[in-house]
């Protein structure tokens, strides 16, 4: 388990970087952007995984984006950058992106299905993976936000 | 010579005409580049502050209304600001709240924080084929937190260095970012079938479900979420709508790179 968690938080390192680089951040956040994706997915990766605790997605990216948002708010001072610039490139790992486009490909399977059968199973599915995401996504914007309102003074103050 | 030493012991104040201007061309690049509305709103307020002067403004999608005044005279001057259409970047934000600060604690008069702007909003961008070859690496090892083996993660790399690669051509070439979107979520679906195609590994749908996921647009969506808690939801559909468009074309292009390579989303 421990090795899945490392290897969890090592991939989303990088795929956080990766990500990051292309909305183009100041080169000293990168490292706290991979440190804080890490802890993160690793935390949600732990929430999901079923030993001790089996977490839905949604309260779980709800948990984890608050872990990330308060660490995001607490480096923001170190790398005197706004909190977001730490913030959104450490949350791109969890984004929704795969329930997002299966919720359109629903929505086209659904128009082409030949029968009441295929439409409504299609529509379910273009339903189930559209909610989750926007679910996921909201859990995931107030999570991450909530720090932000907390130490509001650190979060709009960290470039001065 | 009396006019003179009081320009140096005590800058001019910029006028209010001034002040909104600089604000106009400052608000719309911080919105452009992927600031939060409430950001935005702070840094403004911030610097008109520091003029003694204050700011409101209406955010709308593709358009700042802004009105500065100073508080107990007739001052006032009202702008709408196109919003800038620059790609997102966070180097640019950082910078811009920075030099709000520097305002805010008087560290610079209103001629140097202009001539910084310009710095800032023309300062050169990060090497492209850096950029390609992060993200090639990012999406490899998303492919793996997706549960992908080592032959998914080294075809959807090439299937990342291909669309993104065709992705960064076509923008400098100006073309829409909705068409660009679509064909490269082709380009990148069909490299990432070759995995199922000439059966490589063990996961070829994970490699194909994640080839195209670099496109996501996952700052705008984030931006638009955090706008609605702010109350600001005019922006916030407006980047909604932008981004469920921009999801779409990756379906689009995604659908048809399955057709062709006949494999299946569900």
């Amino acid at each position: 388990m421990i090795a899945e968690i490392i290897q969890d938080a090592f991939f989303a390192a990088i795929a956080s970087v990766g990500f990051a680089a292309i909305s183009h951040p100041p080169k000293r956040v990168y490292l706290y952007c991979a440190l804080i994706a890490a802890i993160g997915h690793s935390v949600r990766f732990v929430l999901m995984g079923g030993n001790p605790v089996s977490m839905h997605i949604v309260p779980a990216s709800l948990l984890a984006s608050f872990v990330v948002g308060t660490l995001a708010v607490l480096f923001s001072p170190l790398s005197r950058t706004p909190a977001e610039t730490c913030l959104y490139p450490s949350l791109l790992p969890m984004i929704p992106g795969v329930y997002a486009y299966r919720s359109f490909g629903g929505l086209a399977m659904c128009i082409l299905g030949k029968n009441e059968e295929q439409f409504d199973h299609y529509f379910y599915l273009f339903a189930s993976n559209g909610l989750t995401c926007l679910f996921i996504l909201a859990a995931m914007v107030i999570g991450a936000t909530l720090p932000i309102f907390i130490f509001k003074k650190i979060s709009f103050q960290a470039t001065r | 010579m009396r006019q003179t030493l009081t320009t140096i012991s005590e800058p001019v104040q910029p006028t209010v005409c001034k002040v909104c201007l600089f604000l106009a061309d400052y608000s719309s690049w911080l919105l452009g580049c992927g600031a939060t509305c409430i950001r935005m709103e702070k840094n403004m307020k911030r610097i008109a502050g520091a003029y003694g002067m204050e700011v409101e403004t209406t955010i709308m999608p593709r358009h700042i209304h802004m009105s500065v005044w100073r508080p107990n005279t007739d001052e006032r001057y009202t702008y709408i600001a196109a919003v800038s259409h620059c790609s997102i970047d966070f180097s640019i934000n950082t910078r811009l709240s920075e030099l709000s600060w520097e305002i805010a604690d008087k560290r610079i008069s209103f001629e140097n924080a202009q001539d910084k702007f310009e710095k800032i909003i023309h300062s050169p961008k990060s090497n492209p084929w850096i950029v390609l070859l992060l993200v090639t690496i990012a999406n490899a090892s998303f492919c793996r937190l997706f549960g992908g083996d080592a032959m998914a993660m080294a075809v959807v790399g090439m299937a990342t260095f291909g669309g993104f690669f065709l992705k960064q051509r076509l923008l400098a070439r100006k073309i829409d970012l909705r068409v660009v979107v679509t064909l490269c979520a082709f380009v990148s679906t069909i490299l990432g079938a070759t995995d199922m195609l000439f059966h490589l590994g063990t996961t070829p749908s994970i490699a194909i479900a994640t080839s195209v996921l670099y496109l996501v647009p996952g700052i705008p969506f984030l931006n638009s979420f955090s706008d609605v808690l702010y109350k600001h939801y005019i922006c916030a559909y407006s980047r909604f709508v932008d981004t469920v468009v921009l999801t779409g074309c990756l379906s689009i292009g995604l659908c048809c790179g399955m057709a062709v390579m006949n494999a299946g989303m569900f």
